[in-house]
């Protein structure tokens, strides 16, 4: 395995959905996409969420599986559930904290993005992080991202008061060092000005 | 589903030794199993006795693995759930009606592979079926629970006897008598087309071949190779050779034999033995959709059923998985789209700090 | 007799659209390709590197083309895909000839062609030369670019040969040559990360140019600012630095009202303008008036965000001005392009590392396919067809008298107003679908029907395809082989990847065949798609864009190669004006004052509402490629009608609805999207799709004077909540025009 890693940096994703077709020609599960890309709230704004696998140095995925059919290979990748254990029971679904898990109902079973095994395996990057035209997704050494980011990558993650590592890096500003989830709906705004960041009509107001 | 009884998930002692326990259970009643089975080893063949040892080691690692399998609470849960719901007095004859159909779909045709692939199904119906019906015979022969004589009077007429009872007799040529006969052959064969399409599949599919491991994806399929032609062998040799080799044939076939046994409570063919939990989970899904949808608590949509929820928490607080919040929500309660829209949006804020904010939406 | 021989339904039963889903071979399977061929996607101006999988002569998948420059193995949702079009059920594999009633049945070669010359000399000879036309597109190799143009020009000598190009490169290419002296973006793509500042305008580059994003992105992290000018909120206009949602045709307003600001507060580069500039006062005079609230009032946007863009852009050190079609499809486009560009030479920011500006082509070869002499205007090398050195030179090289060559003829939209007015009676056309993207699409289907002989050359049977008489079939982008220009200026090669299926030929063959037929095959002795490069390359010598120098080879061993290139062993120019040294005679830049006009047609009690239109990410153009693949069809698979909810209320329409958008032209049915990221006066259709679906219905016919462009981003409509249709056309599948 190479010293390469993946990289999401949610704020730059176009959702173009380059990824969810690109994720269907791997050969590792081909003819399947399994990432995800939400549009968060096409109403309100165009922002989209793209998510694959952060791959957990302690997948909870794993440890929520009632069949012991989530593996994770000597080099942390996570992997779809064995095929012969899975009994399609979707715990793993509904635990993941980053929601990646899928249930595919008409095998009956989970399948989840893989890191393009057969890919990343030989040291070819995955589809996703190869196609991604925005950089959301990128597979590369963290010598080339402190070259080309101004944030820095972190693996850190807090969901309520359970910390989460991940092998999957987020891009976040510099003075961060873990992501704290709280729920937050289309305006975050840390900013006391517009409820409402993506409103032109209210960003034309003082015209009228 | 109201009124399901809570279920310990972290029952006390050491798994380790609650394990073990039923591990020699396991073996114990096995052993009690032969020796009353054989009418007191009087039916037992001395020949056999290597595979009836490797057997009851085999038993004592089932009940090992499937004692420990139990302690998980997430397995635990679901087993005793299913338990509680499958025996419901009011559900209890449309549960069995139930898994009378379930059983046939997804235990003799195995349709639910057939989704994932035809080329799969073909090999795993073809593998499963070869060994169920040689073990079907295999097991209870050499624990001494059937055994076939001529009869005293005709040489012509063939008794079988089980438990010492005797059960049936044909002549000799009768349809029957080839198939008992050979039924090993057939099974053997039946493994060999198995092997062989699963191999010609693994060999063709790029993504199968990147994840497969040898311990857990080939070594059972060269297992089975090494029994079944070892076996077909043993025949040839008997009928064909005038028993060529008869001897170190059968040495090496008991020697395939025994190392699979010894296998099968820890590799991959473990999965037969934990497979008809996917029947619970039937009864479990059926249960939680007459009873309440969880809504999530970011969109307000349904997106779960309220009993799998409820359960996923108890097996989270029984694993130490702390997602509760600290506004007295329960990460839990978000759905899986939500939780991926809340990440990004997560992220995109922490980049839209007041100051960036005010120089890009600045409405001046 | 172009009429369409069956009803529309019972074409698409025979020709599709229909979806392919699955590739050749199936998804699962591991048999090593027999090759992996390098080549470019064919489905936007960017020319991505891509390597598709061949086996038996067919093509089964595709990896990355990581190393190619451009794109490091980048693709959007087209380029992924794109395979899928190889080995599709809808596949035109011999000639087709209409019979009324019936549809269309196969023909043989020889029948076809022989149908084609008799008419065409049946045509000129009745008519006159020019009374036979010549439609080609933008998304054709440079060799065939070259090849039509020679073929309309030798073969039929007729002046009426015009391009698809017409309909998206033109206002920026008239304005680049006006300002600059010549007709390219100004800058690699390198360049845009290392620009402080960075003016988008009229850009939806996550859709239209994606891969482009990673340059802005890139150029973000590096700490430059971005500046969008949309009346849409776009993907790339949520994470700019300053969005400033602009009317449509107002972008003069916010380039004069920033200029305004830059001049009064000493925010250009006098000596710049002094050395290598002529017309600045006059400039200077004419933007005296576009004060921030004057600019503001034309524009439709705070005066504010005027102001505040000439302080982002006025002081910058380095800077890169983007424009596209935002801009270019007005009437007045090549003076929205100017006015935009005035900002860059009074900067005086290009010609060095991080400093120029790029018109983002849209089409596949929408730089080099308005080079090579397809354009009713010129002659290869971008010569000018009214200029007698150049008529003289081209003579020389193709070997005809110099009066042989007609003169200028008619661009695409007078041109199809020539046939309605049955002026022109006689058509072949390929790689172009004007029913689904001229404007007012109601007025070209008649016009079509007027036409006494129409061949198409194609390979899925287009919406304008089925009013053909004669169909031949060609061949896709994979299947020849020939090179383009991308977006930078940068001439690439595409490789021949497979065969043409069944008796599909190459287009060059097709081409050279009806010359042949004509008695002009000494003319057009072509033995492959090099040899016309090879000509192509002669014929640009000492022109504006001169590919002297570039040969397939030094291609292949540079990553492509940027011309001009002059000679043998030149490196090729990826940066233009590089000392301040522009392409007219002087040496010196143009400036040139502009005015603010109206458009066409303003919105009005009437219709009061402006109609913009554009693209989405999974189509290409027409659609005709695009509307055949399942995975891209299932990303967006109609169109829809963005309004914000402030209209979406007073017409009384909700999300989802089925909404008749309706012009003085035209009306669609289509679902209205009702989003907070788009101007309240302003609705928004994407035109990929055909019939009772095409926004160019409802489009102007307005053109702009200079380039010719149609006014595709501004007309008058008017919206109301509808039923579900129920007629024919609406039942059909949604890639054919129904609607769900
Ligand atoms: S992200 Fe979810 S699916 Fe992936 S390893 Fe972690 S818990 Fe499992
Ligand atoms: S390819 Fe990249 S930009 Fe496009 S949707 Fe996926 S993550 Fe977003
Ligand atoms: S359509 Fe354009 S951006 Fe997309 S892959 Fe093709 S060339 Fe690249």
């Amino acid at each position: 395995m190479s010293e390469r890693a993946f990289y999401i940096d949610y704020s730059r994703c176009i959702g173009c959905q380059s990824c969810v077709q690109a994720c269907a020609e791997c050969d590792t599960h081909r003819g399947v996409s399994l990432i995800h890309l939400e549009t968060i709230q096409r109403r309100e704004s165009v922002q989209t969420a793209p998510q694959v696998c952060m791959h957990c140095e302690d997948p909870i995925c794993a440890r929520v599986c009632p069949a012991d059919a989530i593996k994770k290979t000597p080099d942390g990748v996570v992997q779809s559930s064995l095929k012969p254990r899975c009994i399609g029971c979707s715990n793993c679904v509904l635990a993941c904290p980053f929601g990646v898990p899928r249930y595919q109902v008409e095998i009956d079973q989970m399948m989840k993005c893989d890191y393009c095994y057969d890919r990343t395996s030989v040291d070819k990057k995955p589809m996703c992080a190869t196609v991604c035209p925005s950089g959301a997704l990128t597979f590369a050494t963290a010598e080339e991202i402190q070259r080309s980011r101004r944030g820095i990558a972190i693996n850190s993650w807090k969901f309520g008061n359970e910390v989460v590592k991940t092998k999957v890096f987020v891009i976040v500003p510099r003075e961060v060092e873990r992501v704290n989830v709280e729920l937050v709906q289309i305006s975050p705004t840390p900013s006391a000005l517009s409820d409402d960041p993506y409103d032109v009509a209210l960003m034309l107001e003082s015209v009228e | 589903m109201d009124g399901l009884k809570p279920i310990n998930l972290s029952p006390r002692g050491s798994d380790t030794a609650h394990s073990l326990a039923w591990g020699l259970i396991a073996a114990a009643a096995l052993i009690v199993g032969i020796v009353v089975g054989s009418r007191g080893l009087k039916d037992f063949d001395p020949a056999l006795i290597s595979y009836a040892g490797a057997t009851v080691f085999s038993a004592f690692g089932l009940g090992y693995r499937y004692a420990m399998w139990l302690r998980r609470p997430p397995t635990r849960l679901y087993w005793f759930r299913g338990w509680q719901i499958f025996l419901i007095p009011k559900r209890l004859p449309g549960n069995i009606a139930r898994l009378v159909r379930i059983f046939w779909n997804n235990v003799v045709l195995q349709r639910f592979i057939e989704r994932r692939s035809k080329t799969r199904w073909t090999a795993h119906w073809f593998l499963a079926w070869g060994c169920l019906i040689a073990a079907a015979v295999t097991f209870p022969l050499s624990f001494g629970w059937i055994r076939f004589e001529t009869a005293a009077d005709n040489q012509q007429i063939y008794r079988a006897f089980v438990f010492g009872i005797h059960v049936a007799s044909f002549p000799l040529d009768s349809i029957m008598a080839p198939l008992a006969f050979n039924i090993l052959d057939i099974c053997a064969v039946m493994v060999l087309i198995g092997v062989f399409v699963a191999m010609w599949r693994r060999g063709r599919d790029r993504g199968a071949m990147s994840v497969q491991q040898f311990s857990n994806d080939l070594l059972p399929l060269v297992l089975l190779f090494a029994i079944s032609v070892t076996g077909l062998f043993l025949t040839a040799s008997t009928h064909l050779m005038r028993g060529l080799y008869y001897v170190f044939l059968s040495q090496l076939h008991a020697v395939t034999v025994i190392f699979t046994l010894l296998y099968l409570p820890f590799g991959k063919f473990f999965h037969i033995f934990q497979r008809p939990a996917q029947l619970g989970i039937d009864f479990y899904k059926r249960a939680g959709e007459e009873g309440g949808q969880a809504q999530c608590i970011r969109c307000g949509q349904p997106f779960a059923t309220q009993l799998q929820i409820g359960d996923l928490k108890a097996v989270q607080s029984a694993l130490c998985i702390q997602y509760a919040m600290r506004d007295g929500t329960h990460y839990q309660d978000v759905c899986p789209a939500c939780r991926r829209k809340n990440l990004a949006l997560t992220q995109d804020a922490l980049w839209r700090t007041p100051e960036a904010e005010l120089q890009r939406f600045d409405r001046f | 007799m172009a009429k369409l021989p069956v009803d529309v339904p019972e074409l698409v039963k025979q020709f599709g659209p229909t979806l392919n889903r699955v590739p050749a071979g199936g998804w699962v399977g591991s048999e090593e390709q027999d090759r992996m061929v390098k080549t470019h996607c064919c489905f936007c101006g960017q020319q991505c590197g891509i390597q598709l999988r061949v086996r038996n002569n067919k093509v089964v998948g595709w990896e990355p083309w990581e190393d190619f420059p451009f794109n490091l193995g980048k693709l959007c949702p087209k380029g992924v895909k794109r395979y899928m079009q190889d080995e599709h059920p809808d596949r035109l594999k011999h000639p087709l000839q209409r019979v009324a009633g019936k549809g269309f049945e196969p023909i043989s070669w020889d029948a076809a062609l022989s149908r084609v010359v008799s008419e065409i000399q049946r045509i000129q000879k009745t008519y006159g030369n020019d009374a036979f036309a010549v439609l080609t597109g933008a998304s054709l190799t440079n060799e065939k670019a070259y090849l039509l143009g020679k073929f309309a020009r030798v073969a039929l000598r007729t002046a009426n040969i015009d391009y698809n190009g017409r309909l998206c490169m033109v206002s920026a290419g008239a304005a680049s040559k006006k300002v600059f002296g010549i007709d390219r973006s100004a800058n690699p793509w390198s360049d845009l990360p290392k620009a402080k500042v960075i003016l988008a305008a009229g850009a939806n580059i996550a859709e239209c140019a994606p891969i482009t994003t990673d340059y802005l992105w890139q150029a973000r992290e590096n700490g430059g600012k971005l500046i969008i000018l949309d009346p849409r909120l776009t993907p790339i206009a949520r994470n700019a630095d300053l969005y400033i949602p602009v009317r449509s045709g107002g972008d003069i307003g916010v380039f004069n009202g920033m200029l305004h600001i830059m001049i009064e507060r000493g925010w250009i580069d006098r000596d710049f303008i002094a050395q290598h500039t002529t017309g600045f006062e006059q400039v200077a005079e004419a933007v005296k008036k576009y004060t921030p609230e004057y600019s503001a009032r034309i524009a439709g946007v705070p005066a504010e965000m005027i102001v505040r863009a000439a302080e982002m852009w006025g002081p910058a050190p380095t800077s890169f001005l983007l424009h596209s079609r935002g801009i270019e499809h007005h009437s007045k486009g090549v003076d929205n392009c100017i006015a935009a560009i005035n900002l860059v030479v009074a900067s005086g920011r290009i010609g060095r590392e991080g400093c120029g500006y790029a018109m983002i082509t849209g089409q596949g070869n929408g730089q080099g396919a308005r080079e090579q002499g397809q354009k009713c205007d010129q002659l290869p090398g971008a010569r000018d067809i009214e200029n007698p050195e150049h008529r003289k030179y081209i003579a020389g090289v193709w070997g005809v008298p110099e009066e042989s060559i007609p003169g200028k003829g008619l661009s695409a939209v007078p041109l199809m107003e020539a046939i309605h007015d049955g002026k022109i009676k006689g058509l072949l056309s390929i790689c172009f679908n004007p029913t689904v993207s001229l404007p007012d699409a109601n007025y070209v289907r008649a016009a079509l029907e007027k036409l006494e002989f129409y061949v198409n050359i194609e390979f899925f049977l287009s919406e304008t395809a089925q009013y053909a008489d004669v169909v031949l079939a060609g061949s896709l982008m994979e299947e020849d082989e020939g090179t383009t220009t991308s977006v930078e200026g940068r001439v690439i090669h595409h490789r021949k990847v497979v065969s043409p299926p069944g008796e599909a030929r190459e287009d060059w063959k097709i081409v050279c065949d009806i010359a042949r037929r004509l008695g002009h095959g000494d003319k057009f002795n072509y033995s492959s798609p090099h040899d016309i490069f090879e000509e192509l390359r002669v014929a640009s010598k000492g022109g504006v864009s001169d590919y002297y120098g570039i040969t397939w080879e030094a291609i292949d061993n540079n990553y492509g190669m940027f011309w001009p290139c002059p000679e043998i062993g030149h490196p090729g120019t990826p940066r233009l004006y590089e000392g301040g040294k522009f392409g007219h005679p002087d040496g010196k830049a143009h400036f040139l004052p502009i005015e603010w006009r109206p458009s066409a047609e303003m919105p009005d009690d009437e219709y009061p509402i402006i109609l913009t239109t554009g693209r989405v990410v999974s189509q290409f153009l027409s659609g005709t490629q695009t509307r055949r693949i399942g995975g891209l069809m299932d990303q967006y698979p109609q169109p829809l009608c963005e309004m914000h909810p402030r209209l979406a209320e007073k017409v009384g329409v909700k999300d989802g609805d089925f909404v008749k958008v309706e012009s003085r032209r035209g009306s669609v049915v289509v679902h209205a999207q009702v989003v907070k990221t788009i101007r309240p006066d302003t609705v928004f259709i994407p035109y990929h799709w055909p019939l009772d679906r095409s926004a160019n219905n409802l489009t102007i016919r307005a053109i702009d004077p200079v380039s010719n462009i149609p006014e595709f981003k501004i007309c008058a409509v008017r919206v109301s909540k509808t039923e579900q249709p129920t007629d024919p056309i609406a039942k059909l599948e949604v890639q054919a025009g129904g609607i769900r």
